[in-house]
């Protein structure tokens, strides 16, 4: 009880220093708080696999730094942390459920063969290293878009509610990124 | 994104975040911004005649002290309510203001059935009241509404239903300086009959006003920029 009393105080004191501009006091405060999120979230949604569980405790402390001014200083600083976390939670259950609805499961269905062969040749890329090298390299927003497009295969409406911008402007990002890409590797 | 990376583009630069005022503190600025307006409004549709004469009414008297005081009892439960971890009794606060109001025009209403019989309960058309508590309470609704925003969306629906309350409470008591109604039945009907609709449809505006998407996209949009 005590430990958890000086803990707290310890997290009301960073959050201080964090609402008075002290940027270093402010990420110490979110470093600490990510694992207590972690294993807050796992706890919670036991169903939520291991990079929703990422993305729950990333819109926390989004959500948390979003309304950092509404934490008073004369109060308990988990209390605060933990009506956020409980929101979030309620709306990440609900998104889950929500993609869970639109999920259909398709059994094995029987094939008939095409005398029409496809185009059976795959794209490769030879230099994997480069690719993932030129996307480090990308701008962050165009970067972000190809994160979350084509390698997590987010749907560009999930993409555009996930990154707070509009489908136009994902499309246009990563639209960009391809092309940013293309010449990068080609270059190479 | 990586979270070492968002806390990075979350914390480099970061500007200072002061806490927000209390509760009552931030009601009294809402009501030190929209007072003059609901003044103006009074002035500009000129006061009832019979004003230094309803001061003396009792039964007035209580009927805008209620209505203010419900006014501010609901702004103070919506500015709590954007607060997490803050105690949801707070939100009850309006419940006795709001009873007092209802139960004054009530004890009205059985007043005048006893001394007039149904006569005294006759119910005429007064629609301009809707958009007149409307156009009274325009300004509290905008400030409380850009207030309301600096909080947190817990709530989305009760927090807008309450803010609707405070800002339509304050014009029903603007109302009450010019409109000469003091009917019990038509004022419950037609004047807190408008507050209420006017709360309610501030309550459905709610996930639209205040929504974590929107408090969450500006903070994302900032990280993946820095």
């Amino acid at each position: 009880m005590a430990q958890e009393t000086r803990n707290d105080e310890h997290l009301a004191a960073l959050m201080r220093a964090a609402q008075s501009g002290d940027g270093r006091a402010y990420a110490r405060l979110l470093e600490q708080l990510v694992p207590r999120l972690r294993h807050i979230v796992r706890a919670q949604r036991q169903f939520l696999q291991a990079p929703d569980v990422e993305d729950v405790v990333q819109d926390v402390l989004l959500s948390l730094h979003a309304v950092r001014a509404t934490y008073d200083p004369r109060r308990p600083f988990m209390p605060w942390l933990l009506a956020i976390v409980r929101h979030r939670l309620a709306d990440a259950a609900r998104r889950h459920a929500r993609r869970a609805g639109d999920e259909t499961q398709v059994g094995e269905s029987l094939v008939t063969f095409s005398p029409h062969q496809p185009n059976m040749e795959p794209e490769t890329h030879h230099d994997p290293e480069a690719l993932r090298r030129a996307i480090q390299e990308l701008p962050p927003g165009q970067r972000e878009a190809i994160e979350m497009v084509k390698l997590r295969e987010l749907s560009l409406k999930e993409a555009a509610a996930v990154s707070g911008t509009s489908i136009g402007a994902l499309k246009v990002a990563v639209h960009r990124a391809i092309g940013t890409l293309r010449k990068a590797l080609v270059k190479n | 994104m990586d979270t070492g990376r968002l806390i990075r583009h979350l914390t480099e630069g970061s500007q200072p975040a002061p806490p927000l005022p209390q509760p009552w503190v931030r009601t009294a600025a809402w009501l030190a911004l929209s007072a003059p307006y609901v003044a103006l409004v009074v002035l500009a549709m000129s006061p009832r005649s019979d004003l230094v004469e309803k001061m003396g009414d009792a039964r007035y008297v209580v009927e805008q002290v209620a209505a203010l005081g419900t006014g501010i009892a609901a702004a103070i439960a919506a500015f709590a309510s954007t607060i997490p971890g803050h105690s949801r009794k707070t939100l009850l606060l309006p419940v006795m203001p709001l009873a007092l109001w209802l139960g004054s025009l009530g004890q009205g209403c059985v007043q005048s059935w006893i001394r007039y019989g149904a006569d005294g309960l006759s119910l005429r058309s007064d629609w301009i009241c809707f958009p007149t508590i409307a156009l009274v309470g325009a300004v509290p609704a905008i400030a409380m509404a850009l207030m309301l925003r600096r909080g947190a969306p817990l709530t989305p629906h009760l927090t807008a239903a309450l803010g609707g309350l405070a800002a339509a409470g304050l014009g029903n008591f603007g109302l009450r300086f010019f409109h000469p109604e003091d009917a019990s039945l038509m004022v419950l009907v037609w004047q807190l009959g408008t507050v209420f609709v006017l709360s309610t449809l501030a309550g459905w505006s709610g996930r639209y006003l205040l929504s974590w998407r929107s408090v969450v996209g500006v903070a994302r949009r900032r990280a993946a920029i820095g």
